[in-house]
């Protein structure tokens, strides 16, 4: 776990600069503030706790109002929910610096913070994304027919479980993107009211990717394949939308780090090329003409989305420790006054 | 540097630190350099060393604040804003060397503090933040949750630490040991209300001898701004807070956490109706 402990001086020096040009504009280039050591864990977490919450509740709305043809997608997206759920709590307690003591954040509930809060919602929803796809299985005769389990969950009122759990799951989507806007990070927390609404839109964006591709696989109806993509296409701009919004945002000195360099290729071919953009014009000429995507193209665009929706979550997370690491970045947004309140 | 210091008369020399609250006033026009204060923390906690060489930076070969570094002498070679070039003359007062003591600021509301979930960040008795050791379990979003850029992961034990204010000299009557070992008294270490006239009569003597940039750092004018109410321990400085690698009007996170979550609920809100739209039977 050394790695990301680093001291600071020994790696930021800028090619070309000296101590003396650092020192010029800044102490001697020394970051303001400290950045998280947060690495591919999290981005693991981000990305499936947001596949999670985002399918539960799209299983949910399905379970509600989708008729038979919201069936499959009920199915597939309460079995989706809880395998993406179940490495969550590993990935999170194993990026601890001392995962024995993970009870420890469930000592106190602190609604201002957001990782307390989270806790707390990712547990209670832990609870509601078991029990909906233990449910489930019971109603695909997983647990056979008359045994005592399958009666047990059988009798439970399951639209009334997934109702009340499809809250958390709106929660557990998005709830990572504010627990990144309340921190010092000059490219998360300027941003602060798009971080949230652009964690849901990706999360409900690969949700409904995931969902579509496994339906796909399956033998379900091709109506319940047209509804996600419909709902995915919404996501799609959505999230593009919120994405060239974040950029006006931040500014050119804070959105530097998303745009240079190798985290700034896997921003625009990653998240903007292969994530968002090329999936949407596949989409686009369905629409246009009118014909549906074929199996091929779909689990393509599919795909594509997925991968987009991990690039984005990798972006986001490096970035921000890039942003932390630049004393000129945490000054432009504490000098200015539009930061206060 | 081309730094603007936003002062309000009414805000300046005022905190919202509590009754009975201890801190310190770090006096940077005392200060020699000698890091004694870095010295006697690292001796009464126990730190260990941090890194052994050399940075180039000056005589700072400490860096910043961290898990082993909870004071932090910062060494500012001022250079001339006309030329970009060493300046070739000294001035009367400070001879364009600048010193400051840095260390955590035990922020009346402290960021750190309301982002431990699980609660190992406390405010003692003497209005000070701790993190008690026996719980913090190194999840690390009081780090970046910081807008000083104070605790750290340790590389050794992998919790966060920062400066305790000597919570354990305290409970002995004791002043902390940075305070204490100071031979100039640029660290000084009292009640908060005390030394904040203190060092509002000592900004004016400054400003009278003519160091006419004399200023406190960690008021609600500057430093303690945005929610953060004031520092309970804080500064005189006299270039802008930048050159000293300080936030001139640093913002308490937490204030983006309720704006946060609600641009997440209507978020929630426009994407159920969008699913429900979509998925619904027609």
């Amino acid at each position: 776990m050394t790695d990301g402990y680093e001291r600071k001086w020994e790696n930021r020096r800028v090619a070309g600069r000296s101590a003396g040009d650092e020192a010029r504009d800044s102490y001697y280039g020394t970051p303001v503030i400290h950045k998280p050591h947060w690495k591919w864990l999290i981005i693991f977490y981000f990305y499936l706790g947001g596949i999670s919450g985002a399918s539960y509740f799209v299983a949910a709305i399905a379970e509600h109002f989708g008729g038979p043809h919201g069936k499959p997608i009920a199915r597939a997206g309460h079995y989706l929910s809880l395998a993406a759920l179940i490495p969550s709590p590993f990935l999170l307690i194993l990026d601890l610096g001392r995962p024995e003591r993970f009870l420890n954040m469930l000592r106190v509930v602190k609604l201002a913070s957001p990782m307390s809060v989270g806790t707390w919602g990712l547990t209670f929803f832990g609870g509601f994304c078991t029990l909906s796809a233990m449910i489930q299985a019971a109603q695909d005769g997983l647990f056979g027919k008359a045994t005592l389990l399958a009666r047990l969950l059988l009798g439970l009122p399951s639209r009334t479980i997934s109702a009340v759990g499809s809250l958390f799951g709106f929660f557990v989507a998005g709830y990572t993107g504010v627990l990144l806007a309340a921190t010092a990070v000059p490219l998360w927390t300027k941003a602060y009211r798009l971080m949230g609404p652009l964690f849901l839109a990706s999360a409900l964006s690969t949700a409904t990717a995931a969902l579509a591709l496994i339906l796909s696989l399956g033998r379900s109806s091709h109506e319940s394949i047209k509804r996600l993509e419909r709902l995915e296409r919404v996501a799609m701009l959505s999230e593009l939308g919120l994405l060239l919004a974040l950029r006006s945002t931040l500014g050119r000195t804070l959105a530097k780090p998303m745009e240079e360099g190798h985290l700034g290729a896997v921003y625009r071919g990653g998240v903007l090329g292969m994530g968002l953009i090329a999936p949407l014009i596949l989409h686009a000429r369905s629409v246009l003409l009118r014909q549906p995507l074929s199996r091929g193209v779909a689990s393509l665009a599919s795909l594509l989305v997925l991968g987009g929706g991990f690039c984005f979550r990798y972006v986001i997370v490096l970035a921000g420790r890039d942003s932390a690491d630049d004393p000129q970045a945490t000054f432009e947004i504490t000098r200015s006054e539009d930061t206060q309140r | 540097m081309s730094a603007t210091i936003l002062t309000e008369e009414s805000l300046v020399g005022t905190t919202g630190a509590r009754p009975g609250a201890m801190g310190f006033l770090t006096d940077t026009t005392l200060c020699i350099g000698c890091k004694a204060c870095e010295v006697a923390c690292k001796q009464w906690n126990q730190l260990p060393m941090d890194n052994f060489g050399l940075t180039g930076f000056s005589y700072d070969n400490t860096g910043d604040l961290g898990a082993s570094t909870w004071r932090h002498v910062a060494f500012v070679e001022q250079i001339s804003d006309e030329t970009g070039q060493r300046p070739t003359s000294l001035r009367a007062f400070q001879s364009n060397w600048l010193m400051m003591s840095d260390i955590c600021k035990h922020c009346v509301q402290a960021g750190c503090l309301q982002a431990c979930p699980t609660g190992a960040i406390i405010r003692t008795e003497y209005d000070t933040v701790v993190i008690q050791q026996e719980i913090c379990n190194g999840c690390g979003y009081c780090v970046p949750a910081c807008p000083f850029g104070v605790p750290e992961l340790s590389i050794s034990d992998h919790k966060v630490h920062k400066c305790t204010l000597c919570y354990d000299r305290l409970q002995d009557g004791l002043e902390p040991a940075c305070a204490k070992s100071c031979p100039t008294d640029s660290i000084q270490f009292g009640p908060v209300d005390a030394l904040m006239a203190r060092a509002r009569a000592r900004v004016s003597t400054l400003q009278t001898r003519g160091v006419e940039g004399a200023y406190i750092y960690g008021d609600q004018a500057v430093g303690g701004t945005g929610g953060i109410e004031g520092l309970n321990a804080f500064f005189i400085l006299t270039a802008p807070p930048e050159v000293y690698n300080l936030p001139s009007q640093p913002v308490l996170p937490q204030t983006k956490v309720l704006p946060g979550f609600t641009a997440l609920a209507g978020a929630a809100l426009a994407f159920g109706v969008a699913a429900i739209l979509a998925l619904r039977e027609e």
